[in-house]
C-alpha cells in the first residue's frame, strides 16, 4: 500500500525534515506514529499525499511512485486518500453535511448516493443533529469529526489523520481515536499521527512508529511506545 | 461530462458566491463589459450599414442628364435616342417634369406639403441613364461631347464618399474588435483570478482531495462567463434601442437612403455580440485560472 525506501525530504529553504525513511504500511493495518513536534510526522504524511516529494528514495503510494511532474496522476491518487488536517481544512460558509458531500462530488459516486453516503458518516461520527449547522459555528472536537467524516465518507483505501487528538481533552481525544481506529478494515489502512501517546490504546493489532528529528527512531508492532519506552 | 452535469448546481452556486464575495468589482466588469460592447455594436453596425448603401447605390449604376431649357421634345427625344447609342448604356428613358414631380412626392411622403408652396413645377425634366457600371467613365467622357446637355448627375461622388466612410469605418471596426478583446480579457482574467485568491484555502483544500483541475475551475469560468454574457445582454439591449432610434431619426427625413432592414441588422448584430461575449467570456476566465495556477 505505501512502500517507503530511504526516502529523504529537504524542504526548500534548508531544512532536512526526513531522513532515509524506510516503511511498509500493508491494506488494513493501523499505524500510529509519534514523536516530538518537529519531528517530521506531519512531512512524512505530506509525502504520502504528494504534497511534497522525496528529495531522495523512491516512494509508491497505492501503487502509484510519488514523483514530481505526475501531478494528474498524484491528483487521482488523492481521490483514494481520506484525509483528516491538522487544522481541519473545513470550508467556512458552507453546513457539515455540505462539507462531507464536497469531498465526494469529484468521485466515482453516483450522484444520488452523494448525500446517502455523507449523512451515513456523520452518524457515524454522531453528529446528525449538527449536520445543518455551519462549519465556523460548530466545536473544535465537532469540526474534527466533521473532518472524519468527510474523510471516511470517501470510502478511501488509505485514511490519513494528522494530529486528530491535538486541542482536546482526553475524553474527547479517545473518542476521536476510537472512532478513527474503527474505519480500519481489510481494505482500509488508518495512519494517525500524535503527540499524546499516553493516550493510544496498547491495541494489538496497531503498529507504533516513534520519530525523532526526521528519522523512524523505534517501531514496534502491538506495543504503545511511552516516552519512557524510548529513553 | 455526466460529473459536469450532476454537479451543474454546485457550480452554479459556487459562482454565484464567488460573485458576490466581490459584488462590487463584478458589478463594474459587468457594466464595463456591456458598455465596451455596446460601442463595438455601434461601430459593427455603421460599417454594415454603410457596406450595405454602397452595394445598393452601385446596383442602381444610374444617371441624370439634364438638358438645357431651350431643347424641345422632340429634341430631347432625339437626345435619348443618341444617348441610347453610347456604349455600356443600357437603358435611357425621359423623365419629364410632372414625372419628376411626382417621384419626389413619392419620396417626400407626408412631409411633400413643402412642395405645395411653390407656384409652378421647381422640377426640370431629365434623361435617366441606367448604364453597366464599369463604363461609367467611358459614359461620362461620351456624354461630355454631346452638345445640348447642361450638366450630369452621377451618383460616383456620393459612392466614393460613402465607401470611404466605409472603409475607415471598417478600420475602426478592426481596432475596437481588438480593443474590446484586449480589454474583455483583462478584465474576466484579472476577476478571476481575484476570486481565486479570495478562495486560495478552499481550491488548496479541493487540491489536497484529489479534485481535478475542471472541477476547481468550472465555477469560475461560470463566473467569467456571467459577466460577459451579462454585458453581452446589456449591449445587446442598447444596441436595439439605439438602432430603433437612428432608424427613426433617418427613415423619415431622408427616405432615399437604402438603409438595411432593421429587424436584420439588429438580430445579426446581437448574434455576433453574444457569440463574441460567450467566446471571450471563456477565454478570459481560462487565461485567468491559468495565469491564477502559475502562481
Ligand atoms: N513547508 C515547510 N518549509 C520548510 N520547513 C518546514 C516546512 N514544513 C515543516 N518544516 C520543518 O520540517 C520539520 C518537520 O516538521 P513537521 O511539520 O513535519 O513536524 P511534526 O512532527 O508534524 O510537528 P508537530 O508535532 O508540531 O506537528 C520542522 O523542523 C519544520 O520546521
Ligand atoms: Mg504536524
Amino acid at each position: 500500500m505505501i512502500e517507503a525506501k530511504g526516502v529523504f525530504l529537504r524542504y526548500s529553504e534548508g531544512t532536512m525534515a526526513l531522513k532515509n525513511i524506510n516503511l511498509k504500511i500493508e491494506a488494513g493495518e493501523l499505524i500510529y506514529i509519534t514523536g516530538p513536534s518537529g519531528s517530521g510526522k506531519t512531512s512524512l504524511l505530506k509525502l504520502f499525499m504528494g504534497v511534497e516529494y522525496p528529495t531522495e528514495g523512491a516512494l509508491e503510494v497505492l501503487g502509484q511512485s510519488m514523483n514530481k511532474n505526475q501531478y494528474a496522476k498524484i491528483s487521482q491518487l488523492r481521490r483514494s486518500i481520506g484525509p483528516v488536517f491538522q487544522e481541519f481544512r473545513l470550508i467556512n460558509g458552507r453546513t457539515a453535511l455540505e462539507n462531507v458531500i464536497l469531498g465526494m462530488r469529484f468521485l466515482d459516486i453516483p450522484s444520488g448516493q452523494l448525500k446517502v453516503n455523507a449523512v451515513n458518516a456523520i452518524k457515524k461520527v454522531g453528529l446528525e443533529h449538527k449536520a445543518h449547522s455551519l462549519v465556523e459555528n460548530l466545536s473544535w472536537g465537532e469540526c474534527q469529526r466533521i473532518a472524519i467524516a468527510r474523510a471516511v465518507a470517501r470510502k478511501p483505501a488509505l485514511i490519513l489523520a494528522d494530529e486528530p487528538t491535538g486541542n482536546l481533552d482526553k475524553d474527547n481525544a479517545l473518542n476521536i481515536l476510537e472512532l478513527l481506529t474503527s474505519f480500519k478494515d481489510k481494505n482500509t489502512a488508518v495512519v494517525i499521527t500524535t503527540h499524546a501517546t499516553h493516550l493510544i490504546e496498547r491495541d494489538i493489532n496497531a503498529r507504533y512508529i516513534q520519530m525523532s528529528k526526521g528519522s523512524i527512531n523505534y517501531e514496534r508492532l502491538g506495543i504503545a511506545i511511552n516516552e519512557e519506552t524510548i529513553l | 461530462m455526466k460529473k459536469l452535469f450532476y454537479n451543474l448546481s454546485y457550480f452554479i452556486k459556487e459562482a454565484k458566491t464567488t460573485i458576490k464575495l466581490n459584488a462590487m468589482s463584478n458589478f463594474f466588469s459587468f457594466l464595463s463589459t456591456g458598455l465596451i460592447f455596446f460601442i463595438l455594436a455601434m461601430v459593427i453596425s455603421g460599417w454594415w450599414i454603410s457596406n450595405q448603401v454602397v452595394a445598393a447605390i452601385q446596383g442602381e449604376a444610374e444617371i441624370s442628364v439634364y438638358y438645357v431649357e431651350r431643347i424641345d421634345n422632340i429634341g430631347a427625344a432625339q437626345l435619348v435616342e443618341r444617348i441610347k447609342g453610347i456604349d455600356g448604356v443600357r437603358e435611357t428613358r425621359l423623365v419629364n417634369e410632372s414625372e419628376a414631380y411626382r417621384r419626389m412626392v413619392e419620396v417626400l411622403g407626408k412631409d411633400a406639403r413643402v412642395l405645395e408652396y411653390f407656384d409652378e413645377n421647381p422640377f426640370s425634366p431629365f434623361i435617366e441613364v441606367k448604364i453597366q457600371i464599369e463604363e461609367m467613365s467611358a459614359v461620362l467622357r461620351e456624354l461630355g461631347t454631346i452638345s445640348g446637355i447642361d450638366y450630369v448627375r452621377d451618383n460616383r461622388e456620393i459612392l466614393d464618399k460613402i465607401q470611404n466612410i466605409a472603409q475607415i469605418l471598417k478600420v475602426i471596426g478592426y481596432l475596437v474588435i481588438t480593443a474590446v478583446g484586449i480589454t474583455t480579457l483583462v478584465i474576466i482574467s484579472h476577476i478571476i483570478r481575484m476570486g481565486i485568491n479570495d478562495n486560495k484555502e478552499q481550491i488548496n483544500t479541493l487540491r489536497l482531495m484529489g479534485a481535478p483541475e475542471g472541477f476547481i475551475g468550472f465555477p469560475f469560468l461560470l463566473e467569467g462567463l456571467t459577466i460577459t454574457i451579462g454585458g453581452g445582454v446589456l449591449a445587446s439591449a442598447l444596441a436595439a434601442v439605439a438602432l430603433n432610434y437612428v432608424y427613426a431619426q433617418v427613415a423619415g427625413p431622408l427616405p432615399f437612403i437604402p438603409l438595411p432592414s432593421r429587424e436584420d441588422l439588429t438580430s445579426n448584430l446581437i448574434v455576433l455580440i453574444m457569440s463574441l461575449s460567450a467566446v471571450l467570456g471563456i477565454a478570459g476566465s481560462i487565461f485567468g485560472l491559468t495565469s491564477a495556477k502559475r502562481n
